[in-house]
C-alpha cells in the first residue's frame, strides 16, 4: 500500500465505498428505508463540500444552504415555468450555483475568517426572507397563484426524474443511483482537491500564511477557487435533492439543517477527507433513532455538536487517525 | 417633513434596538475574539424569563425585567463556565466557538420552543400612550426603549471607560498576555464580559418582543442585524457598534418607508457589502483584509 500516493489510496476507498452503497438496495428492499440512503446520500455531499471549504481550504462560509438552495430552486422554477426535465436544469442549477458563488466570493473572501462567516450567515437571511416574504403573483394558473420565487411555499409536484413512469413501483431505485452518480462525482472532486495540487496550496496557506505567500500563493484566488467549486458540487447536490424529492422551498434556509451538517462535519471530522461521509451516516442514524422518542432532533443535533467540539473536536475520524499513527509509531 | 420625522423617530427606535442587541456581541468579539452564535437566544431566553416572571409567576413588572435581564447574564455566564473556558486556548478558538455556540443556539431554540410553543405570546412590558410632534406620533413605548437603550449603553461605558474593571477588560482586549503580566486575571475578565453580554443581550430581547411579540425564533432576526452591524462597524469596536447601529437603524427606516419594509434590510445588506470592498476592516476597525 505504501507505494500508492494518497490520493491513489482514497481513489480506491471511493471505489470501495461507492460499490458499498450501490450494492445496499439488494439487501434493503424497503421504500422508506431506501429513501433515508437517497437522504443520507444527499447530506454526505453537501458535508463533504463543506468540509473542503471549511475544513481544507479555510473558508468559514455560513452559505453552503444557499448555493443547495440555489440548484434546488434551479430545477423547481425551470420545471414549474419552462416545463423543463431535471435532466436538463440539474446541470444548468449547479452553473448558477457556481457564478453566485464567484460573485459573492469576489464582494467577501477578501475579508478576516469572522466577516466571512458573518457576511454568509446574512447574505442567506437575506435572500430566504426575501423569496419568503414575496406576494406578487409571476404566474398564475387556476386561481393559483405562483411568486417568481415561490414565495412562501415554494415549487413541488414538478417534472421528476422519469423514472416514476420508467420503472413503476422500483422508481425510487432509479432516483437511488442518480443521487448515488451525484455522491460520486462530489467526493471524487473532493478528493482531487484534497490531496491535489489545491489541497497543497490550501496546506501550505494554513501551516503559515507568510511564508506561502511568500511562495508566490494568492490566498484570496485560492479561496474564491475552493468556494466556486464546493458550490457549483453543493448546487448539484440541491438540484438532484429537488429531482428526488420534486420540492424546492424556503424551508431548506431553515438554521436548523445548517446546524445539522455542521454536526455531521464535526462528529465525522473536519479537516478529515472521509469523515463527513461518516459523520452524515452516523447523524442519519442518530436522528432516525431519536424519532422513537418524540421531536427531540433539534436538541440532540445541539447536544452532539456541544460535546464533540468539546471533547472530541477532531471528531471520529481525527481521532481514530491519530490513534492509529499512536499504535503504529509504537511498535 | 412629518415623514422625515417619522422615519428619524421609527429609526431612532430601531437603532438603539439594534445598538442594545450589538454591544455585546461586540464587547464579546474584542476582548476574547469570539463570536457568539448563541447570541440572538441570550436574547429571546431574556424576553421568554421576564414574561415568564410576569405572568405566569405574577411578579411585579419592574423585578420581572429585572429578572429577565439577569436571566441573561446568567446564560451568558453559563455558556462560559460549561463551554467556552475550555476552547479558549484552542489554536482554532475563533472556528470552533462558533460551531460550538450555534450548538448552544439550536438547542436552547428548541428547548424554549418545546417548553412555551410557537405561541407568539405578548410580552407585558408595553407603556400606552402616546405624544404627537405635529402630525408626528410618538409612542410613549419607543421613548422608553430609547430611554433604557441610552442608559444601559451608557452605563456600560462608563464601567469600560472610568473604572478598575474596565480597565481590566480593555487591557485584555489590547493583549492578553500583557495584561496577564500585569496582573490581571484574564479569566475572570472573560466571565465578566460574557455576564455583560448575556445580560445586554436579554435588555435588547425584552425591549424587541415588547414592539413585536414572544417567539423561539424571534433571535434571529436582532441577531443578523447585529452582526451586519458588527461588521461594517468593524469587529470588536463596542462604540463603532453603537453608532453603526443607530445608522443603520434610521436607514432602516427609511429604505422601509420609501420602498417598502422588505427591502429595507437588503439594501442595507448591499451597502454594508459596498462598505466592506472600500473598507474591509470596517468604519472603526484597525485591520481586515488578510494580505496574503
Amino acid at each position: 500500500m505504501s507505494r500508492l500516493t494518497d490520493l491513489q489510496k482514497n481513489l480506491l476507498i471511493l471505489v470501495a465505498v461507492l460499490s458499498a452503497i450501490a450494492m445496499l438496495p439488494l439487501f434493503v428492499t424497503q421504500r422508506y428505508f431506501l429513501g433515508e440512503i437517497v437522504l443520507f446520500m444527499i447530506w454526505a455531499s453537501v458535508a463533504v463540500q463543506w468540509n473542503v471549504l471549511l475544513g481544507h481550504a479555510g473558508v468559514f462560509s455560513l452559505g453552503q444552504m444557499l448555493f443547495f438552495a440555489i440548484g434546488a430552486y434551479a430545477v423547481g422554477m425551470m420545471g414549474v415555468f419552462l416545463d423543463m426535465s431535471p435532466w436538463m436544469s440539474m446541470p444548468i442549477g449547479a452553473v448558477i450555483a457556481a457564478v453566485a458563488a464567484l460573485v459573492i466570493g469576489l464582494a467577501c473572501l477578501r475579508l478576516e475568517t469572522a466577516y466571512v462567516a458573518l457576511l454568509t450567515f446574512a447574505i442567506v437571511f437575506m435572500v430566504s426572507s426575501l423569496i419568503s416574504t414575496d406576494a406578487e403573483c409571476f404566474l398564475t394558473e387556476g386561481g393559483l397563484c405562483t411568486p417568481l420565487f415561490g414565495g412562501g411555499n415554494g415549487f413541488s409536484g414538478f417534472d421528476d426524474l422519469g423514472f416514476r413512469k420508467m420503472l413503476k413501483g422500483k422508481w425510487i431505485l432509479g432516483n437511488y443511483f442518480v443521487v448515488l452518480a451525484v455522491l460520486a462525482v462530489s467526493l471524487c472532486a473532493s478528493i482531487l482537491v484534497i490531496h491535489g495540487r489545491l489541497g497543497l496550496a490550501f496546506r501550505s496557506l494554513g501551516d503559515s500564511r507568510i511564508y506561502a505567500a511568500a511562495r508566490g500563493i494568492n490566498r484570496t484566488q485560492f479561496h474564491i477557487i475552493a468556494f466556486v467549486i464546493t458550490a457549483f458540487f453543493t448546487g448539484l447536490t440541491g438540484a438532484v435533492y429537488a429531482a428526488h424529492f420534486r420540492f424546492a422551498g424556503p424551508s431548506l434556509f431553515e438554521f436548523s439543517n445548517l446546524v445539522f451538517i455542521l454536526a455531521m462535519i464535526v462528529v465525522g471530522g473536519l479537516k478529515t477527507t472521509w469523515g463527513p461521509v461518516l459523520g452524515a451516516a452516523l447523524m442519519m442514524v442518530v436522528v432516525e433513532i431519536a424519532k422513537g422518542w418524540g421531536d427531540v432532533q433539534n436538541t440532540l443535533i445541539g447536544i452532539i455538536l456541544i460535546l464533540f467540539v468539546l471533547l472530541l473536536p477532531k471528531g471520529i475520524a481525527g481521532t481514530g487517525a491519530n490513534l492509529l499513527r499512536k499504535v503504529t509509531s509504537k511498535s | 417633513m412629518d415623514a422625515i420625522l417619522q422615519i428619524v423617530i421609527t429609526g431612532l427606535t430601531l437603532g438603539s434596538m439594534y445598538a442594545l442587541g450589538s454591544v455585546g456581541l461586540a464587547l464579546t468579539y474584542g476582548t476574547m475574539g469570539m463570536f457568539n452564535m448563541a447570541h440572538g437566544v441570550f436574547m429571546t431566553f431574556g424576553a421568554y424569563a421576564s414574561y415568564t416572571a410576569a405572568t405566569l409567576w405574577g411578579v411585579p413588572l419592574p423585578f420581572a425585567i429585572l429578572l429577565g435581564v439577569m436571566a441573561g447574564g446568567f446564560i451568558g455566564a453559563s455558556m462560559h463556565l460549561f463551554i467556552v473556558r475550555f476552547m479558549l486556548h484552542r489554536e482554532d478558538f475563533q472556528t470552533t466557538i462558533m460551531v460550538a455556540t450555534a450548538g448552544v443556539a439550536i438547542l436552547f431554540q428548541d428547548l424554549i420552543l418545546k417548553q412555551f410553543g410557537a405561541y407568539p405570546f405578548k410580552q407585558p412590558a408595553q407603556i400606552e400612550g402616546l405624544y404627537r410632534i405635529g402630525n408626528t406620533v410618538v409612542t410613549y413605548q419607543s421613548l422608553a426603549i430609547m430611554a433604557t437603550a441610552a442608559v444601559l449603553i451608557s452605563a456600560m461605558a462608563w464601567l469600560l471607560t472610568k473604572t478598575r474593571f474596565g480597565l481590566a477588560i480593555r487591557a485584555t482586549a489590547m493583549n492578553q498576555d500583557a495584561a496577564k503580566l500585569m496582573g490581571v486575571k484574564t479569566e475572570l475578565t472573560y466571565l465578566q464580559v460574557m455576564i455583560i453580554a448575556g445580560t445586554l443581550a436579554a435588555a435588547a430581547g425584552i425591549l424587541i418582543s415588547s414592539l413585536a411579540s414572544l417567539s423561539p425564533a424571534m433571535g434571529t432576526n436582532p441577531l443578523i442585524r447585529a452582526f451586519v452591524i458588527c461588521v461594517v462597524a468593524g469587529l470588536g469596536s463596542v462604540t463603532g457598534a453603537g453608532l453603526a447601529a443607530i445608522a443603520l437603524g434610521v436607514m432602516e427606516a427609511a429604505i422601509g418607508y420609501y420602498f417598502g419594509v422588505r427591502y429595507g434590510f437588503p439594501v442595507m445588506l448591499g451597502l454594508v457589502i459596498l462598505v466592506l470592498i472600500f473598507k474591509p476592516a470596517g468604519l472603526f476597525g484597525k485591520q481586515g483584509v488578510v494580505r496574503a
